[in-house]
Order: structure tokens, then sequence, then C-alpha cells
């Protein structure tokens, strides 16, 4: 029983934080009830729960504390940017001895080296695609863009130099992991903003049925919260009404609602 | 008036067992010889999309036989339409279920 727990245990990390303690509750009453008939598969039954968080991780609204919210792009820059300080600062005192630090020239050189180098691998494993905008409209989406990586991008070698200690020969397959991590990170999170205030986009409302997929939209809708637009996500890029996200500009006439 | 949702054979086959009264995850596990790794996420999936809902059993009922609470899932009106439907789509479903309700 103890094993069976554990395993249920395990898998509730990956169900989102709002939903977790009920999904717990279910599989644990479920687990229960299969004991009492004197079923033989209990282990077996458990590990199908993480089938039932991932899915539910994978379909439902991203409930990240409001700590880690990084709403405005002031706030977003903000953290990136004592972020990167605190890195530089720990990698310049307790960076590994077998890493010696580079001069700042061949840093600054490096780091769009170790961008590039990681691009193949960024394309294999995520959409570099951020949907579809009115041209010419929004050009600053782009330097808040440019402004993230560049301030990811010194947080990556400075944490490997620090990390070295623990990851001591995998060092440089530790600064590339880092590396895709970050810019996915910095391209979802653009995919998650309002691109006339950049800030992030709320309220999520999803859409249609997936078995309606054909000529018909099935996806999640997300609002500006200053009433900017909404934002049609689709959830699967198939043959449907949408196959990229796309935003839907709302003119002034609508923000009564959303103030 | 919007069509019903086309169901795949194992969501048709778990919402035929819902209707047919095993409201339970670990009873449609039962009936249909699902894992529980179809079993509950595909009832995830049929309560988003309003095909069924869940509720949770009364405490002095579980208390009385001495177990935790269960969750137990019931058809909609939009699930019995939506299970109508795919009995015609597959004829098959409705002989199986029954043949399988019969020999428990």
């Amino acid at each position: 029983m103890r094993i069976q727990l554990a395993i249920l245990r395990i898998a509730a990390c990956l169900v989102p934080g709002d939903q977790r303690s009920e999904w717990l509750a279910e599989w644990r009453a479920e687990l229960q009830y299969l004991r009492r008939c004197g079923a033989p598969q209990a282990t077996a039954f458990c590990l199908g729960s993480f089938r039932d968080a991932l899915w539910l991780r994978r379909n439902s609204p991203p409930d990240a504390g409001p700590w880690l919210r990084l709403e405005t792009p002031a706030h977003c820059l903000g953290f990136l940017g004592l972020a990167a300080a605190m890195c530089v600062l720990l990698a310049s005192r307790f960076h590994a001895p077998q890493m010696p630090l580079l001069p700042i020239g061949q840093m600054l050189l490096f780091m769009p080296i170790l961008a590039v180098g990681c691009l193949p691998a960024l394309v294999a494993t995520s959409s570099l695609r951020l949907g579809e905008y009115p041209a010419n409209r929004y050009g600053w989406r782009w330097a808040f863009l440019v402004c993230k990586i560049a301030l990811v991008l010194p947080i990556v070698p400075c944490s490997a130099l620090v990390l070295a200690w623990i990851v001591g020969p995998w060092f440089g397959q530790c600064m590339f992991v880092e590396c895709i991590i970050a810019l996915r990170w910095a391209l979802i999170d653009q995919r998650q903003r309002c691109p006339e205030c950049l800030r992030l986009l709320d309220h999520p409302a999803r859409i249609g049925q997936l078995s309606h997929t054909f000529l018909d939209s099935c996806g999640t809708e997300f609002a500006c919260p200053k009433g900017h637009g909404l934002l049609y996500v689709p959830e699967t890029s198939t043959i449907s009404f949408r196959t990229t996200q796309r935003w839907m500009h709302l003119d002034p006439s609508w923000s009564g609602l959303f103030s | 008036m919007a069509a019903e949702p086309k169901l795949s054979h194992t969501a048709a086959l778990i919402l035929r067992t819902i209707h047919a009264g095993d409201g339970y995850g670990f009873s449609v596990m039962e009936m249909t010889g699902l894992p529980s790794g179809t079993v509950y996420p595909a009832m995830r999936r049929l309560e988003r999309d309003g095909l069924i809902r869940s509720q949770w059993e009364r405490q002095s009922i579980a208390d009385r036989e001495q177990r935790p609470p269960r969750k137990y899932y019931k058809l909609t009106r939009t699930g019995e339409a939506t299970l109508e439907a795919s009995e015609r789509r597959y004829p098959l479903l409705a002989k199986l279920t029954a043949v399988e309700i019969e020999q428990p």
C-alpha cells in the first residue's frame, strides 16, 4: 500500500495545484476500493495515474504562483536583469576552479555563438512560430524578445560555471541544455503576451471540441487584462480552422468590459 | 442546432458503461477491460466536453462502509444524445456492453 500511495503522490506533483487535492482524493478512494475488492493489480492501476496527471497538466491553464508571474514587461526585464547580475556575481566568486572565467570580450562573443549552436536542438524540441499578428504594427514585441534573450544568455554560462561544482565534466552539456531551456522559455513567454502592452494574457476560455476540428475551431482564447485584444491558441495544428495562434485586436469601444 | 461530437470507439464504450450504471473509474475499468491510464483521462475529456458530470459520494454513505468517499460520474443530456449517435455509428457497442453486463 505504501508503494502505491507513493506512486500516487509522485504523480500528483504533475497535476496543477488547484486540482491536486481533489485528484489525489479520487485516486486514493479508488485505490482503497480496489484493495477492498482484493484486486491484484494495484501497482499497475496506480501507474496509470501518471497518464491522467499528464493529461490534466497539458489541458489546464498555467497556474504559476503570483511571485513568479512576471506580468508586465518591466517586471519581466527587471527580474531577468536581477537574475543575470546575481549569476555573474556568483560565477565570479564561486565558479569551479577547473573552469576559469573568460574575459568579458570573449564572453560577449561566446554567448551568441552558444545561442546559434543551440538553434537546431531548439527547432527540434519547440516551435519557433510566434503566431499571426498584424504586420508592421507591433515592432516593440521584437525589441522585447531581443532584450529578454540578451538578459537570459549571460545567465546560462554563469550559472553553468557555478553548477560545474556538481556536474563536473558534464559542464558543456549542462550549459547546452540550460541554453535550450532558456531560449524555449523566452519564446513561450513571448507567445503568452499581449502584442500592444506586452502584459501576460489572462482569462483562458476553452472554445470548441476536439472532435470537431475539421473547418471548425478548437482551442483556448486568452484576453489582454487591459482589453487590447484576444489571442486564440489552437489545441492541435491539424487541418482545423486555424493552425497557429492568432491575435484579434479589439478597438477602444470594448474597454468598458475590462475596466 | 450544434451537431453531437464524434467520439472514438473507446470514448463511446466508456460513455456507454457509465450510462449502464458503472459510474466509478475502477468499475468502468472492470467493465471495459481498459487500463486506468486510458479510462481516467478519457473520463476527464468527456467531462470537459460536457458529456458527463462528476459528483462526490455522500460522506454518510462512505462512513457507513468505512472507506473514503468516491467520485462518481453521470451522463448529461448532451452525453445521452451523443451516446445515441455513437450507438448508431458503432452498432456493435450496445451488444458488446450488454454481453459484458450479463457476465459480471
